[in-house]
């Protein structure tokens, strides 16, 4: 049986989650680390990770209204679309 | 777009020239284009309405079909999402033709195309109207167009390899295109204004693809010549992952929610991930696999996931 008093587990962190599995040879990524010049992100893989993005949000994302800059670091990427909070 | 033209014009016009076949094939292409030219806005009728309680696309060509997630859809479910998949295969067309024109007309009539430009002009004029029956039959149909998710970062980093890279995406983008306008061309379970864009489109492609095949080879054999092997082997992972990320962008969960289907992102990651869809990629990409491994640009026909 479920025990109900325990403190629920922190969801994890959407976004996070999904670079790091993108790229197992990382560990972790600084906040602060460029996600365009190490690759981390690229236009192939964009796509999907647009959509890991919007399943965040809860709503889709005109790129018509963001610029590759948007993308650039994970502190710049909960900036824009989070209100600077983890992906949960 | 790319960012510049060749700076070795005159070792791309060298390299085009190399084979005098290519010039007999390119003066082929004009001749039959000018044959078979058509008035596209004469061509088509645009009734009111299409069939909308059937398959607005062959159901083996759905991303869904012989998944999880296929099969908890019903008979109407699937016939909804046939229409939205197959309005996202046209919205790719429209956004694949942009590409394709900003690229050719940022080509036509400059250093080291000069062998190519005449046959330049029919290309751009036939995908100009390609592009507009395929936004037509959307806006008219669903009342919109998908947008373009594409955003472009910087490629493999490879100079010397940029053409060919530009030429190679867009015939990647048109065998892809054409092997679903192949089969829904001449498919007697779908409307035949349907039938008759995929047709048409089939028809002008089979030339673009002849072009497209012809100058990539040229170029990737100059690009043996001359890069080294870790570099090619760059290329290879490149397009690889393209050919992918081109078939993952069939399935849209934009598809998926316009059809009604809950949770459509987790039922794109549940499509991606089905052992069906594996079998779908081989299967749409194989002209294209079997091209590129045939003539030595990647070295097995195997493309794993992005």
């Amino acid at each position: 049986m479920t025990d109900q008093s325990a403190a629920p587990a922190a969801k994890p962190d959407l976004v996070l989650t999904y670079l790091l599995a993108r790229r197992p040879d990382l560990t972790s990524i600084d906040e602060d680390l460029d996600l365009i010049e190490n690759r981390v992100i690229d236009s192939l893989g964009f796509v999907n990770f647009l959509y890991v993005l919007e399943e965040a949000t809860g709503e889709p994302i005109s790129l018509d209204e963001v610029s590759p800059e948007d993308f650039r670091t994970l502190r710049r990427i909960r900036e824009r679309f989070l209100g600077g909070r983890p992906a949960a | 777009m790319t960012e510049t033209l060749p700076k070795n014009a005159a070792g791309l016009a060298g390299t085009l020239a190399g084979d005098p076949r290519f010039k007999e094939i390119l003066d082929r292409l004009v001749a039959m284009s000018e044959r078979d030219y058509y008035d596209p806005y004469r061509l088509f009728q645009w009734p009111e309405t299409v069939v909308e309680d059937a398959y607005w696309m062959s159901p083996e060509l759905m991303t869904v079909h012989g998944t999880a997630v296929g099969a908890r859809l019903d008979e109407a479910q699937l016939r909804a999402l046939s229409k939205w998949e197959s309005v996202n295969f046209y919205s790719l067309n429209v956004h694949g033709i942009r590409e394709l024109l900003t690229e050719i007309v940022a080509r036509i009539h400059q250093p080291g195309y000069a062998l190519t430009s005449e046959y330049f002009h029919h290309i751009i004029g036939e995908e100009n109207e390609h592009m507009w029956f395929f936004a037509t039959f959307c806006l008219k149909y669903a009342g919109k167009v998908y947008p373009d998710r594409a955003m472009a970062f910087a490629g493999p980093g490879i100079a010397e390899a940029d053409t060919f890279l530009v030429f190679s995406r867009l015939l990647i983008f048109e065998e892809l295109v054409d092997v679903f306008n192949q089969k829904m061309g001449n498919d007697q379970r779908l409307d035949p204004t349907i039938r008759k864009i995929n047709a048409v489109h089939h028809q002008d492609e089979s030339r673009h693809i002849a072009f497209g095949r012809q100058i990539v080879s040229l170029l990737h054999a100059e690009l043996r010549r001359t890069l080294t092997v870790p570099q090619l082997a760059e290329i290879e992972a490149y397009l690889k992952r393209y050919l992918r990320a081109s078939a993952e962008s069939l399935c849209n969960p934009a598809a998926f929610r316009d059809a009604g289907i809950e949770e459509p992102y987790a039922a794109r990651r549940e499509t991606l991930a089905d052992p069906a869809f594996e079998e779908f990629v081989a299967r749409v990409l194989k002209r294209s696999t079997g091209f590129l491994a045939a003539e030595q640009i990647i070295s097995d026909e195997r493309i794993p996931a992005l």
